[in-house]
């Protein structure tokens, strides 16, 4: 049996990791009680406790191709169009269970990229990168770990290829090679769940030519190896994490994180190095990784039904809910989200067979499934907004409402519906600003938009994919342009 | 098997759901209505259980995409929405 561990032991397995972690200027002695990385930690929590429970388990565990044992679906490498379909499906369960980003998606997605690509550079060059891999992910099912899927670099002056940086460690490089392993200098930005994270898995981020050979790398590290540091992205409202009251939170338990990982002259064993300078393999790796991780969008729709939820819950608070252009909009919003899953679906039914025998998404599909999530989210926080009303953006602070002096103002002015507390009208504005303005909103709008690529990157691969010759000859042979093998 | 009461049931059933993506009604307070609507008549085991009358997959939507293969050549019965709850119990009651 391998690990399967629960939330407890998630957390405990951190507590053994010696990170270095600074947040605000200073070191954080202990990530996993910071109050303000807390609740990131719960998120990925969330997808270890469900593992356990049986109402959740047929989407959470499954089993092993490798060692036939029960594993968290996380840890999984997709056998089957089944699996990417279980994949979009746990996505939206664990973003309607938390409300925000769970974090733990781009280390599966690293992990079945590098399935792939390992085995094919393999048959081209004879090197032996599958092997490596397949041993590196047992130990990562094993331990039932999180992986940190780390592909973006910082990236410097965006017209410059890496070589031609000022700074060579705008995009992470080898800077030597050794007998036991490769030295390696550089950083990864906007890292997803870094601090919550086992293990790292870096990737390039881009396509290398011959000149960049340095930095077509990937490979995999603890995550608190020698020579990394991870320094916290700060997310608006963070700080309302430590005032000591819950409802400006919004969201009480659940949130997410990104942090800069930088890689000063780390050590990286032979053994866990999985491309070495075959920079014709790093499209293949770039556009797989990011199949995947655009399929993996479907988080966005179970944090999509949360807000809707909350829209229709303030709509009744505020006595509104029987409008028919409240209920229209709540359809619009519904609508919007069930088609961010039709793309998610779509993509996973439609997968096939890698030669490695990985099911890779349908990559088209999946690019049009992330354009759309680079859109909807922000329409359906709009018609969020729109509902709430004005006072989600200037509601005095939960201690207004217990002041001694003036929170009989506050309870009187901010009361919707006679018979509903104004504390939970409170509490339910403050959840919406949460998703669509404050720390949520990182994930559940941003996130949307540049995460796992910005809206040019899909929109280049949906221009290289469609069948546009296919299209055109079609349209010809109906108007008469040319023949074809049509009826009468 | 025998119930708190001391009785065996009369329906031993090996209970599996679904993962619940998006399910339409909620799941577990479905099967818990079930046990007290039919009290000492049923009794919930693991669907790994190879003795019982059958394997109930409790599923939330209709298109029921849990994985029942290790159930191969036992009887599967499945719920999918609060009408087959109901039927479910009518059925199992008798009235
Ligand atoms: C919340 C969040 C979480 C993330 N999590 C992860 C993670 O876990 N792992 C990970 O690896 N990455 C992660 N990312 C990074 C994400 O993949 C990048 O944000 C994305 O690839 C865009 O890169 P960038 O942010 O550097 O923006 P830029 O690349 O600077 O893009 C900004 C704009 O400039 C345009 N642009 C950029 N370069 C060019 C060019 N050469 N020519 C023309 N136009 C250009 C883009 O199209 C875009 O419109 C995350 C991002 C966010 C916001």
């Amino acid at each position: 049996m391998s690990k399967l561990m629960n939330a407890k032991e998630y957390e405990e397995s951190l507590r053994k990791l010696n990170l270095q972690v600074y947040m605000f200027g200073r070191k954080v002695a202990n990530p996993v009680d910071d109050p303000i990385i807390r609740p990131s930690m719960n998120a990925v929590a969330m997808t270890y406790e469900l593992a356990h429970r049986p109402e959740y388990e047929d989407l959470m565990t499954t089993t092993s191709h490798l060692t036939g044992k029960k594993i968290n679906r996380f840890c999984h490498i997709h056998q089957s169009t089944t699996d990417l379909l279980k994949k979009s499906k746990m996505g939206r369960l664990l973003g309607f269970k938390t409300g925000c980003c769970f974090q733990r998606c781009v280390g599966m997605d690293a992990m079945n990229a590098l399935s792939i690509v390992t085995y094919n550079i393999d048959k081209k060059y004879g090197t032996r990168y599958y092997t490596r891999f397949i041993e590196y992910l047992k130990y990562v099912q094993e331990n039932d770990f999180v992986c940190d899927g780390a592909m973006t670099d910082p990236k410097g002056d965006r017209s410059l290829a890496p070589h031609q940086q000022k700074d060579p460690d705008l995009f992470v490089h080898v800077v030597e090679e050794r007998k036991d392993g490769i030295v390696v200098s550089g950083a990864k930005a906007h890292q997803t769940g870094a601090v919550n994270s086992h293990e790292i898995i870096i990737m390039p981020t881009i396509t290398m030519r011959a000149e960049d050979k340095d930095y077509a790398v990937a490979f995999a590290l603890p995550s608190d190896a020698p020579g990394i540091t991870y320094i916290m992205g700060r997310q608006s409202c963070d700080t309302r994490k430590i005032e000591g009251m819950t409802i400006d939170r919004g969201n009480m338990h659940y949130g997410g994180h990104e942090a800069l990982v930088v890689l000063d002259k780390v050590f990286v064993p032979w053994d866990r190095v999985f491309m070495y300078k075959e920079y014709d393999f790093t499209t293949q790796l770039v556009e797989s990784f990011a199949a995947y991780h655009r399929q993996s969008y479907a988080c966005k729709v179970g944090v999509g039904d949360v807000l809707i939820g909350a829209t229709q819950v303030v709509a009744e608070y505020n006595g509104a809910d029987r409008a028919s252009h409240v209920k229209d909009k709540i359809v619009e919003m519904n609508h919007l989200n069930e088609t961010l899953y039709c793309g998610c679906i779509a993509c996973a039914s439609e997968g096939h067979r890698e030669p490695s025998g990985t099911y890779l998404v349908d990559v088209l599909l999946a690019n049009i499934h992330k354009h759309n999530v680079t859109r909807f989210p922000y329409q359906i926080a709009r018609l969020a907004q729109d509902i709430a009303g004005g006072l989600m953006v200037t509601l005095p602070s939960a201690a207004d409402l217990a002041s001694p002096e003036v929170g009989r103002w506050v309870e009187k002015y901010f009361k919707g519906k006679s018979d509903i507390p104004t504390e939970h009208r409170m509490r339910i504005l403050r959840l919406i600003e949460n998703l669509t303005l404050g720390t949520a909103a990182v994930g559940y709008l941003t996130e949307s938009m540049h995460g796992a690529g910005s809206p040019q990157a899909q929109r280049i691969m949906i221009s290289r994919l469609v069948n546009m010759e296919g299209k055109k000859t079609t349209a010809k042979e109906l108007c008469g342009i040319e023949k074809g093998d049509h009826l009468s | 098997m025998r119930n708190r009461k001391g009785r065996s049931p009369e329906l031993k059933v090996g209970l599996k759901y679904c993962g619940g993506c998006r399910a339409g009604y909620h799941r577990v307070a479905a099967v818990e209505r079930i046990r007290e609507r039919l009290g000492d008549k049923i009794e919930f085991v693991s669907s790994d259980c190879v003795d019982c009358d059958f394997v109930l997959v409790v599923t939330g939507c209709a298109t029921a995409c849990v994985d029942t293969a290790s159930f191969k050549g036992r009887p599967i019965r499945y719920i999918k929405s609060e009408d087959d709850v109901e039927r479910f119990i009518t059925e199992a009651t008798g009235n």
